[in-house]
């Protein structure tokens, strides 16, 4: 049985009487107990919003579940009301944030900061033992002195750390990590890669790793689905070839893999905006082999199990 | 040997105790690109700085086309002045909110060309039309451009003074993947007309692209220097290998068994 299903979920920014502004449609995606899935897309293609619909943040943003299912172990996510939430919310997902945007509170010591999410997590528990043990989980290696300090003194790479320590600390059965590793160097990058891999090797938590880098997700994950414009495009394994166009395109424009000096591969135009969505496939315009069915109807749903894509004309694509 | 156009001989910057650069040397050819990599507080941003002329050094010389940079009062005087130009990380941070991509290239191309509004206007849409920015879109104010729009639209405006030399601080750290692209196919592009660039990052996936010679930095030291395929193949320096090891993915997807 999937740990979380998430069935045509629509997300969007009710606007009193005129229909609402949708940001993320009929999205769906399946997570497996203990599988690493890393979510890619550009800015502003709803990865974000999808996540926070998995921790409950949407309303914080003006955004609300419009439609669809999300049912996290036997637990319906979608129709759950703040008091739920609080229930769920550490104990059941843990959040990672974006290291360079929302970190740690400035004022609480790290100290602090882990025993309010132990108290959230696991109510009852011996709150400096524990504290120990996570940061130990987390590979800090002088916890007793990173207990006392406040964010600032730490390094970005160490501060992740701890957000991610705070994250696990009611050992949820899933870990959300948006961008964790944005503005931090790549060897600080691989290291909290590592993390991630071994905390899901050791406690077997589910892992969503958003990145807008390919490579990285490519390197880390079981699994890839990639967004475009509010629509999930393709659900690809890590150890596959990808199918739709638009994730093809991103997989020749990687800069590592190129010829120095060689031309690189781009793709064309920008995803169009929220709001101003084409109908049909909503990369048609940027893509090389459309056809004219494919500015028709609604966006195409993803089809398929295993490796699965919303494009109309894969035979096309190669 | 071709004489460089810009050289750094044992240029060192201190900030009260902190050496950021420790006797860093180097020099860059006419038509030549090279790199500086490392990581957050190597030193290389304050190294750029200090090679574009913002920031005299405590110690060392910078000579450009032979001549001593901070000789007098300002850094590249005169004539001088307008053959480098820098790039920065944020674009947004370096465009004027207020004002449309066209207006701020042609306000930088009316100071170097000192030319007309009208014939400013003309070259700016030219530039920005070769760095891929349409007409309508030039018309656009920084907020409803992309990053990687923005970022060209920087570009543009460096260019507008027509320089010699092109230094670019983390020109792709804050733009999307096929606008990281895009760029780098117009620094390319601009290599072959002959401008030299010295690119700054801590994406090697990016130096190695573009670079044809790279310097690592640590700590405010040049600890590796070499033909950027020879380090990227053969790094030396332990740090040098631990960074390219932690460089995601340079397998394809194809290869994957």
């Amino acid at each position: 049985m999937s740990l979380l299903d998430i069935a045509d979920l629509t997300i969007g920014i009710p606007r009193g009487r005129a229909t609402p502004l949708v940001i993320v449609e009929n999205a769906s995606l399946r997570l497996q107990p203990g599988e690493m899935l890393g979510l890619i897309g550009e800015s502003g293609s709803g990865k974000t919003m999808l996540c926070r619909s998995l921790i409950g943040t949407l309303r914080r943003r003006g955004a609300a579940i419009l439609s669809g299912r999300i049912t996290l172990a036997g637990t319906d996510l979608a129709h759950t009301d703040e008091h739920a939430w609080r229930d769920i919310r550490g104990r059941r997902v843990g959040y990672v944030p974006q290291s360079a945007l929302a970190g740690p509170n400035p004022v609480m010591t790290i100290a602090a900061q882990l025993r309010e999410a132990i108290l959230q997590g696991t109510p009852g528990t011996d709150v400096p033992a524990r504290a120990r043990e996570l940061l130990d989980l987390v590979q800090i290696r002088r916890p007793e002195r990173v207990l006392d300090q406040y964010p600032h003194q730490l390094s970005g790479g160490m501060r992740q750390r701890v957000m991610i320590a705070c994250a696990i600390a009611g050992t949820p059965e899933l870990l959300v990590a948006d961008e964790p590793t944005t503005g931090l160097d790549v060897t600080v990058q691989a290291g909290i890669m590592q993390l991630l891999r071994d905390i899901r090797a050791r406690l077997g938590t589910a892992i969503i790793l958003v990145s807008h880098d390919l490579a990285l997700v490519d390197d880390v994950c079981d699994r890839i689905l990639v967004m475009h414009a509010g629509a999930c495009v393709e659900s690809v394994p890590a150890n596959a070839a990808p199918r739709h166009p638009y994730t093809i395109a991103l997989n020749r424009s990687r800069i590592e893999l190129a010829e120095p000096g060689a031309p690189l591969l781009t793709i064309a135009g920008q995803p169009p905006s929220v709001g101003d969505w084409p109908p049909g496939c909503r990369f048609a315009a940027r893509c090389s082999i459309a056809q004219p069915d494919c500015g028709l109807g609604p966006h195409p749903p993803l089809r398929g199990e295993a490796h699965a894509n919303a494009c109309l004309h894969p035979e096309r694509a190669a | 040997m071709i004489a460089p156009l810009l050289s750094a001989r044992g240029v060192a910057m201190r900030f009260g105790r902190v050496a950021a650069v420790r006797d860093a040397t180097l020099s860059i050819a006419p038509g030549e690109s090279i790199g500086i990599v490392g990581e957050s507080g190597s030193g290389k941003s304050t190294l750029a700085r200090i090679l574009a002329g913002l920031q005299p050094p405590s110690q060392g010389e910078v000579l450009f086309r032979g001549q001593p940079v901070y000789a007098g009062s300002i850094a590249y005087p005169g004539p001088l002045r307008r053959q480098v130009q820098m790039v920065f990380q944020d674009p947004y941070g370096s465009l004027n909110p207020r004002m449309t991509a066209l207006a701020a290239v042609a306000e930088a191309c009316r100071f170097h060309e000192r030319c007309s509004a009208a014939e400013a206007n003309i070259r700016s849409l030219d530039l920005l039309a070769r760095m891929g920015i349409g007409p309508d879109d030039a018309r656009k104010k920084p907020r409803l451009l992309s990053g990687g729009q923005r970022q060209r639209a920087s570009v543009a405006r460096a260019l507008s003074a027509s320089p010699a030399l092109l230094i670019a601080d983390e020109p792709t750290s804050a733009i999307d993947q096929s606008a990281q692209a895009q760029l780098l196919n117009l620094f390319h592009g601009l290599l072959g007309q002959g401008l030299s660039i010295i690119l700054i990052s801590h994406d090697l996936a990016v130096i190695r692209y573009l670079a044809r010679r790279v310097h690592v930095m640590r700590d405010g030291e040049i600890v590796e220097t070499g033909d950027t395929a020879d380090v990227f193949d053969h790094p030396q320096h332990p740090y040098t290998q631990a960074l390219i090891a932690s460089i995601p993915g340079r397998r394809p997807k194809e290869n994957r068994p």
